[in-house]
């Protein structure tokens, strides 16, 4: 067995060691706001893995273990509301973004559907990408543009599928030869990203290109698990570490800057983050699945 | 002025010398004058160090005599069969410094760089390299002095490698089927130091190697394997070349058809154009027999991805393996192969989790799929860990679904508030160094 170097010990071990712990946490980045911990009706989150939000103020949680999604309100550090949305087409949420036209997407990880559901919290069907050159489309992670656009990650076919807000297939691009492919995502200027949990590669395709190509070489020593990705189009991509119990920055280039957050049952600490997601005013909701609960935090100004 | 005394006066000299002039000296600044007692070993090695006797200006005969006046049970060493040739030619300098060493043992370089200067035994473009060999260990195979076996061996044959190999040389002493070349010895197949013709330090790649001694062409071989071509296939995915408890040297588990010989339920016919191809690809194939499994498998809320994926290979050998349910290696290599962070928590852990530790990943998680996050087999964290800690269960910090976590109001109290199944810095797989640090997370009372 190769000798790990003293980083990949100290991030090994602090997947494992709470906050308080930590000398060098917690970190300056990620600045605890409040946390969710129940719908209005004070119905207690359980193993919440999916959280999205939008400019306008929604925040929709995928409360993945009550099968149900809840939706909240957030404006200038206030939360309101808690709404639950609960459909028979959505036995198991786990990922979920907003449209443009306030539609909820969330990819159902039981059903391996991505499920529609309108303002008012009913159904309005699935999404069926039309014209893929495989099916059936196997959607593993998704995530929605500025435009509407749907960017699928279909591990099993292997590809990454950008359909249109029609429905239409219109762009696929081979996924490169990864074994944990875990997550899609999409920048303001078109630029796609993978992440690969097992090898903690980072790949990018630019918006005219026809492959990914890795940002970096593997980041393992740094990041335990990645299993999400997201840009906060200011220059930098927020990495949730699943098992490594951490949000790790990176430069657009696939540089390392740092990890944020730490391992704790307490406000502010995580167990096993799932989804994350940054909204304009640099509010970022953090889906802390095995806490059952999501934390607010805000990015530095 | 006896040998030994001048040894002590140039002693004394480097001690009083400044420190920069102490620290490890630059060959070039060694004894330059050449003594006719002192004929190096290998004079003309390019990259050997100047501690060769002729450097120190020994007189005629002093060479290892003196060093013998101090170290008398060399006698004993160098009555023994194989002994190292600067020991047998008393060139004690060739290899230690006599004064000052910033190494061990005194000496003149590091260990690894030592033995290198005479002996290059690793192919340039080595496919595989022993670790001791890699990792500059060469006096855990070989004494560098003497010994009572071939080439300096501290042990002799097997016996050598069983000291880190156990997991091979064990099952093959057992085994009722003997491969013959294991017990002529590991180096029949194996190149101790590095091969640079295949992995596993082989001295030539599977089936080359396997060919070397078996026709398998030959009738009674051909129908064994129902006339397949197999001189294009890799032995080892059927057979154990250490030796096995089955007929055959096949692994212990072996997958039905193989066992049955209907090699042609997955592959194209012996007689076809393309014998070894498989009927079908990928998953499709392996539905033919596992329909209703895969069916269950793909019925919960969590799919692994290699399964969702149809990579049964990923994971599985298709013919035999010496792990139950045709697993390609121990868990700990094959789950670790993707979770390499997971498991190497548990290896920075000073307390080891049995199943973990023993590749029993199965116990906690299933591999195929699961209802649960973490595809844990039992989604209640308390009656899981219960399986093995029954005593835990009632016998313990009071735990379960009416016991509120005070750090989280959405948390019960289980096992894994205060352990971590894979392991943590600390013991116990508490995540804390100091247990009233745990503690007192809660009983804040307590704090001091």
């Amino acid at each position: 067995m190769r000798t790990p170097s003293k980083t990949a010990v100290l991030v090994a071990l602090a997947a494992t060691i709470p906050a308080a712990a930590l000398a060098a946490a917690p970190a300056a980045g990620l600045k605890y706001e409040r946390t969710i911990y129940s719908d209005t009706a004070d119905v207690a989150l359980r193993r919440p893995e999916g959280v999205a939000c939008d400019d306008r103020g929604a925040v929709v949680v995928a409360d993945t273990g009550n099968a149900r999604l809840v939706v909240f309100g957030w404006k200038e550090g206030a939360l309101a509301g808690g709404t639950q949305v609960k459909l028979a087409q959505l036995p198991y949420p786990v990922r979920v973004q907003i449209d443009g036209k306030g539609f909820v997407l969330a990819l159902d990880r039981r059903a391996k559907r991505i499920v529609r559901v309108d303002a008012k919290g009913a159904f309005a069907g699935y999404l069926e990408p039309q014209g893929a050159s495989s099916n059936p489309v196997t959607p593993a992670a998704f995530r929605v543009d500025a435009a509407d656009n749907v960017y699928v990650l279909d591990v099993v076919a292997g590809k990454v599928l950008v359909v249109s807000p029609e429905g239409r297939v219109v762009r696929e691009l081979p996924a490169p030869k990864a074994s944990g492919l875990a997550d899609v995502a999409v920048d303001s200027g078109g630029r796609i990203y993978l992440v690969d949990a097992v090898t903690a590669v980072v790949f990018a395709a630019d918006p005219k290109a026809t492959a990914f190509q890795p940002l970096s070489a593997s980041l393992k020593e740094q990041i335990s698990f990645p299993t999400y990705l997201t840009p906060d189009n200011r220059g930098k991509l927020y990495v949730v570490d699943q098992n490594g119990n951490a949000v790790v920055k990176l430069g657009v280039d696939g540089s390392f800057l740092g990890r944020e957050l730490a391992m704790g049952w307490d406000d502010g600490a995580v167990y096993y983050p799932a989804q994350l997601c940054i909204d304009a005013g640099g509010a970022a909701f953090l889906a802390d699945r095995n806490n059952d609960r999501v934390q607010v935090f805000q990015l530095p100004r | 002025m006896s040998p030994r005394a001048a040894i002590l006066v140039l002693a004394a000299v480097a001690l009083l010398a400044p420190a920069g002039a102490r620290a490890a000296p630059p060959p070039a600044k060694r004894p330059q004058h050449p003594s006719p007692a002192a004929a190096p070993t290998k004079p003309s090695a390019p990259t050997r160090p100047a501690t060769q006797s002729s450097a120190f200006k020994l007189k005629a005969g002093a060479n290892g005599a003196v060093c013998l006046e101090c170290h008398s049970d060399f006698a004993q060493r160098l009555a023994k069969p194989s002994v190292h040739t600067p020991v047998k030619g008393r060139d004690c300098v060739a290899c230690h410094d006599p004064h000052a060493s910033a190494h061990p043992k005194l000496l003149a370089a590091e260990p690894a760089a030592v033995c290198a200067t005479c002996h290059d035994v690793v192919p340039k473009t080595a496919k595989s390299t022993h670790r001791p060999v890699a990792e500059g260990r060469c006096t855990d195979c070989h004494d560098p002095h003497a010994s009572g076996f071939q080439s300096n061996l501290v042990r002799g044959g097997t016996d050598l490698c069983a000291g880190c190999h156990a997991a091979v040389t064990g099952p093959a002493a057992s085994a009722k089927v003997k491969h013959a070349p294991v017990e002529q010895g590991c180096t029949v197949c194996h190149a101790p130091h590095g091969s640079a013709a295949a992995a596993a330090l082989l001295k030539s790649d599977v089936p080359g190697l396997c060919l070397g001694c078996h026709k398998v062409d030959s009738p009674a071989i051909a129908k064994k394997h129902m006339g397949y071509p197999v001189k294009l296939a890799r032995c080892t995915t059927c057979h154990d070349p250490h030796g096995s408890s089955s007929s055959g040297l096949l692994y212990a588990t072996v997958h039905p058809p193989v066992a049955k010989g209907l090699c042609s339920m997955c592959h194209e016919p012996a007689t076809s154009a393309n014998p070894l191809q498989t009927r079908q690809q990928g998953v499709a194939l392996c539905r033919g027999c596992h329909a209703q499994r895969m069916g269950r498998m793909l019925d919960k809320n969590r799919v692994h991805q290699p399964v969702a994926q149809g990579a049964c290979l990923a994971c599985h050998g298709p013919h035999a393996s010496r792990q139950k349910g045709l697993v390609r290696a121990n868990l700990v290599v094959a789950c670790g192969a993707c979770h390499a962070d997971t498991i190497r928590r548990q290896e920075l852990s000073p307390t080891k989790h049995a199943p973990v530790k023993q590749g029993e990943c199965t116990q906690c998680h299933d591999p195929h799929s699961a209802d649960a996050p973490l595809m844990l087999v039992n989604p209640d964290g308390i009656e899981l860990c219960g399986k093995c800690h029954d005593w835990q269960k009632h016998s313990t910090h009071p735990i379960g679904d009416t016991k509120k976590d005070p750090r989280n109001r959405n948390l019960t109290l289980e096992c894994s508030s205060c352990h971590r199944a894979h392991g943590t810095g600390a013991k116990h797989l508490l995540p804390y160094a100091k247990t009233t640090d745990l503690c007192t997370k809660c009983h804040q009372q307590y704090r001091r």
